[in-house]
């Protein structure tokens, strides 16, 4: 095992930290799997939401945002490239394995809503873990996320397209809350409880709003 | 030549010290048959080590040289860095982070001798990496490249060596106890020979019996290496015949003791300053003080100081709760489950307390939960009588808010039951939302203030009225959460395993409080182990398998039954046609089916994979019950969505139902089914493929043929296997919070609030267990950029076989749909 034992290289560069600990992979891998089993609970005490639909099916979108909260929670905590893609297709993988509606293609709705998020904090360059990012990226996960429901795997042919916008819609304004904000709050209020006191987000509680 | 572990300058790979070239596997002296290896030198000079985020150091000045094959047993109140101490030796500590300070020098290992050390925690569940137990003994060979020919003796020889021999290597690590778990981490350690044992409360979490295994387990396994080993453990007596040395640590500071045992646990100063400070030195057991209960009295809920003690007085206490016939289980009578326990009679009298003994799995936790109205009753009878008369007669029928004036539940992980952001609050919670039998507020605000107040004061919580609970130290957070039962008042108090895990100084103060609780006429129920406290609190003890007219089928110790959420498929599955090929050929076949039907939607490809796939079924090895099991979502998923295409879908053919702006079409309506039937015949093929594969041979495969990084495919598959353990941990939340006046049958929204904050909970749990289980994994020597495979992921003629099957239902799909004319191309419409 060749570990490259590192023995001065004391880092004076002030950038944050890009590479990957052990830690940062399993916190990771954990929270891709803890959102499996809250979505396997949401399901149990939730099955039949569908009914709320009924009326007018593109309003479920609304809830989406429940379905795309790994991937932003993911890379608030952990803070490093590729989190919030690798948590969200983790996640997917872990719904896959228990049971999920989209079968294979649920590995495609993980890569591309995880890709939405990783886009924002990409343009942000890993430095900015405040609300608005938070927000853009729940926003980002539901446009790609639809973009691909609606029109590459096409789950829904027959909708006419304001219907599809309305789809699409209904699911930004869930992303941007429930996904964004939700998973920015919850970031602030875990890092309170010092269970992130080795991660790159173990301050998350005292860094400004807009950060 | 050694390796300083000295922080930013030097990074230590997890488990591995000496020879900083690096580069080639390591071959311990002797990894022939027998695992002996020469124990490692451990030198400490003014070492010192300060956490990222933190002001002070953890440890400072440490100075100590520990001899090749020395056992040393490290103490000193909690706080004193005893864990980070054992963390650096491992070498996890984080070297490469910029808030971390490092002084000194901590050197492991004299001399060439490469040096493999092994760390062993308290949490069993964060102890196991892998699902099954050969593959967790092998992993960290695996990471130190030992070659495969040689892994699996060295598998075999560490299972027998810690006493596990007789299992097979398949053998489910989901289905061990605790005991067990910490031996098999203990094997795992054993397969890396490893020259430095490092033990960090090995037996914390383990009942008096899983004690005594796993240290036997160790004591054998140092004698047979002659490794050195420095043992951290908070009940002394266990280990205090099996170490030469005892080091004394100070928080904040360096050794201020060092002796053999009989020097430094003789009747002294020493003695007694670990005594001042909480420490279980041999041979000591806290004296109650019976001023402390009285000074208890009028602030811990009871009546005024004077009165006669109720236990003692003749006139019989009245009778607050009794069950008649009770019997506990998990399951339901319905389902045909037998019950843990049947056959309880009991009766809680006002000032009884009730000690529960037994072994794991006999029912204990599950008759607390039970008396504490958070299960329902398997069957008899559990009655709780009300002055009223308004409420139901059994609690599990109640609402919280009636529940936490009248039964208090203590959960033995105190995390679980704190619910909201401050010490204070969490004290006040309860309490403000406790109900009277009329369902009028029990408390008023300023009763509430004023309780709090000398709850706190009483507790020694007052400077941290605002700290978040989830930071207190172990002993606060035990205190805090017995506090906060206690706040309302309860007339049943039920306590699981109350003193786990507590400092001397806390296990005392539990005690006072409950010899004051029960001298106000309050009715205790512990299941415990402890029979010092037992004794402490006056309490009857009884062995939970007396007090069953005839016990159950118990299960097994930590056979968590048929019900636990797990990924693993079934045995019949794993062992199937398709359960034996390899994972990427079955993926590839998935692929083959799935792309058509993404690309066309029509009545014809679907219609043959859901056929085709009905017929594979008996490949598979998965039941009719189980497939449908897991299929039934599918089913309403596909017929909401044919719903939403008729009710929104472009409207054609005739008009069969208009109202408003709805209209539903013969158009439409087949829009709706064909797309219902795509959405079903995605999923159907990936469930077959699903239940049939194992998880860990995905990761080998993807790994060694697919070549994705290793550290992140293992490193899923580690949190994978805590999928069952989430989602048990997940219902005890539940009812822990339900004890704390938290949710059940409120309005959609209160039941949103305490779902969501029962995810919360669930989060923090899971990333404090991640962190744990990064620090075994790294401990393990994981992370590093090669690793040899205990497994090879092999393709046969069997893979090849499912890919052209899979190839071949594509292709027929796509024919079949294209000679009827049925092949829609969805993004052409």
């Amino acid at each position: 095992m060749a570990t490259p034992i590192n023995p001065a290289a004391p880092s004076t560069a002030k950038a944050p930290q890009r590479a990957w600990r052990v830690v940062d992979i399993v916190v990771a891998s954990v929270i891709a799997v803890v959102s499996g089993v809250i979505f396997w609970a949401w399901n149990m005490s939730y099955a039949g939401l569908d009914f709320l639909w009924v009326a007018f099916p593109p309003s479920s979108g609304l809830v989406m945002g429940m379905w795309l909260f790994p991937g932003v929670l993911g890379a608030l905590i952990i803070r490093k490239p590729g989190a919030a893609l690798y948590c969200e297709l983790l996640a997917a993988i872990v719904s896959a394995f228990m049971g999920s509606q989209w079968g294979l293609t649920v590995l495609m709705s993980g890569l591309v809503q995880g890709l939405g998020a990783e886009v924002v904090f990409a343009s942000l360059r890993y430095r900015r873990w405040g609300l608005p990012a938070a927000m853009v990226a729940g926003g980002g996960m539901a446009l790609f996320g639809t973009f691909n429901e609606l029109f590459i795997v096409n789950w829904f042919p027959m909708y006419t397209l304001p219907m599809k916008f309305a789809y699409m819609g209904f699911a930004i304004v869930s992303g941007v809350v429930i996904a964004g904000l939700v998973s920015w709050v919850a970031t602030r209020a875990i890092a309170r409880t010092g269970a992130l006191s080795s991660l790159a987000s173990r301050r998350a509680a005292q860094e400004p709003v807009a950060g | 030549m050694s390796a300083e572990v000295t922080g930013p300058e030097t990074r230590t790979a997890g488990a591995r010290h000496g020879d900083p070239a690096g580069g080639t596997a390591p071959r311990p002296a002797g990894s022939t048959a027998e695992a002996t290896t020469a124990g490692a030198e451990v030198v400490a000079s003014g070492w010192g080590w300060r956490h990222a985020g933190r002001e002070k150091p953890a440890l400072a000045g440490v100075d100590f040289r520990i001899a090749p094959g020395e056992r040393v047993l490290l103490v000193g109140p909690s706080g004193a860095g005893k864990s980070t101490l054992l963390h650096a030796l491992a070498g996890v500590l984080p070297a490469d982070d910029d808030e971390a300070e490092s002084t000194g020098s901590l050197l492991v290992g004299a001399g060439a001798e490469r040096v493999t050390t092994g760390l062993m925690q308290q949490d069993p569940e964060t102890q196991v990496v892998q699902s099954k137990v050969g593959d967790d003994v092998a992993f960290g060979a695996e990471n130190l490249a030992v070659p495969r020919e040689e892994i699996w003796p060295r598998v075999r020889q560490a299972l027998d060596a810690v006493g596990l021999g007789g299992l097979p290597l398949d053998h489910p690590t989901s289905s061990l106890s605790g005991g067990q778990k910490q031996r098999l981490a203990l094997a795992g350690i054993l397969a890396m020979r490893p020259s430095l044992l490092l033990l960090d409360e090995p037996t914390a979490n383990l009942d008096p019996d899983g004690v005594e295994e796993v240290r036997d387990a160790v004591v054998r396994v140092l004698e047979r290496t002659g490794a050195t080993a420095f043992i951290v453990e908070h009940r002394l007596a266990a280990w205090a015949p099996h170490v030469d040395r005892v080091l004394v640590l100070e928080p904040s500071g360096g050794v201020i003791a060092s002796g053999t045992p009989e020097q430094l646990f003789a009747p002294g100063e020493t003695r007694e300053r670990l005594i001042a400070a909480g420490v279980w030195v041999p041979g000591f057991v806290p004296e109650v003080s019976v001023d402390a209960v009285a000074a208890a009295r009028g602030t811990a809920g009871g009546p005024a100081g004077g009165e006669a003690d109720r236990t003692a007085s003749p006139a019989p206490a009245p009778c607050v709760a009794m069950a008649r016939g009770l019997a506990v289980g998990r399951g339901s009578a319905k389902r045909g489950d037998a019950p843990t326990l049947a056959g309880v009679d009991l009766d809680l009298t006002a000032g009884r307390a009730l000690c529960v003994t037994g072994p794991n799995g006999a029912g204990k936790s599950t008759l607390a939960l039970t008396l504490g109205g958070l299960l329902p009753e398997f069957g008899g009878e559990y009655a709780y009588t009300t002055a009223s008369g308004r409420l139901p007669r059994r609690p599990y029928r109640w609402r919280a808010a009636d529940l936490v004036s009248r039964i208090g539940s203590v959960f033995q992980e105190p995390e679980h039951q704190f619910v909201t952001a401050t010490v204070r609050e969490e004290l006040e919670y309860g309490q403000r939302h406790a109900r009277d039998d009329g369902g009028e507020p029990l408390f008023s605000e300023e009763e509430i203030a004023d309780r709090t107040d000398r709850l706190l004061e009483r507790l020694r919580l007052a400077e941290l009225a605002d700290a978040n609970p989830f930071t207190l130290s172990g002993g606060e957070k035990r205190r805090l959460s017995v506090a906060a039962v206690l706040a309302t008042r309860p007339r049943v108090l039920v306590l699981d395993e109350p003193t786990f895990g507590q400092d001397a100084n806390t296990w005392r103060e539990l005690a006072e409080l409950m010899l004051a609780e029960r001298r106000a006429g309050t009715v205790i129920v512990a299941v415990t182990h402890d029979e010092h406290f037992a004794a402490a609190i006056g309490a009857e003890q009884v062995d939970v398998r007396d007090l069953a007219e005839h016990p159950g089928t118990a299960a097994p110790a930590g056979n968590r039954g048929p019900g636990r959420l797990s990924l693993e498929p079934s045995a019949r599955a794993s062992t199937s046609y398709l359960g034996r090929a390899n994972p990427l050929a079955k993926l590839v076949a998935l692929a083959c089916v799935t792309i058509p039907l993404v690309v066309s939607m029509d009545f014809v490809s679907a219609g043959i994979v859901v056929a085709a796939t009905l017929a594979m079924l008996p490949l598979s090895g998965v039941r009719i019950v189980d497939f449908l099991r897991r299929t039934w979502p599918l089913m309403i998923a596909a017929v909401f969505a044919a719903w939403g295409t008729a009710l929104v879908g472009e409207k054609t053919g005739e008009i069969l139902f208009e109202a408003g702006w709805y209209s539903i079409s013969t158009g439409s309506v087949t829009g709706g089914l064909a797309t219902g039937l795509r959405i079903f015949a995605v999923a159907l093929p990936a469930v077959l493929i699903v239940a049939s594969t194992d998880p860990t041979d995905l990761a080998t495969g993807l790994a060694q043929k697919a070549r994705l990084p290793h550290r992140f495919v293992l490193g899923a598959l580690a949190a994978m296997r805590l999928v069952g353990l989430l989602a048990e941990e997940w219902q005890v939340l539940g009812m822990a919070r339900r004890a704390r006046g938290v949710g059940s049958n409120g309005s959609p929204w209160q039941r949103m609030k305490a779902n969501g904050g029962q995810a919360f909970g669930l989060i923090v749990q899971a990333i404090r267990r991640a962190s744990r289980l990064a620090v075994s994994m790294e401990a393990k020597g994981f992370g590093g950029p090669e690793r040899t495979w205990a497994h090879d992921s092999v393709f046969t003629g069997r893979d090849a076989v499912v890919v052209l099957g899979g190839l071949l239902l594509g292709v027929v799909a796509v024919s079949a749909a294209m000679a009827l004319g049925a092949w829609n191309v969805v993004w052409a419409s």
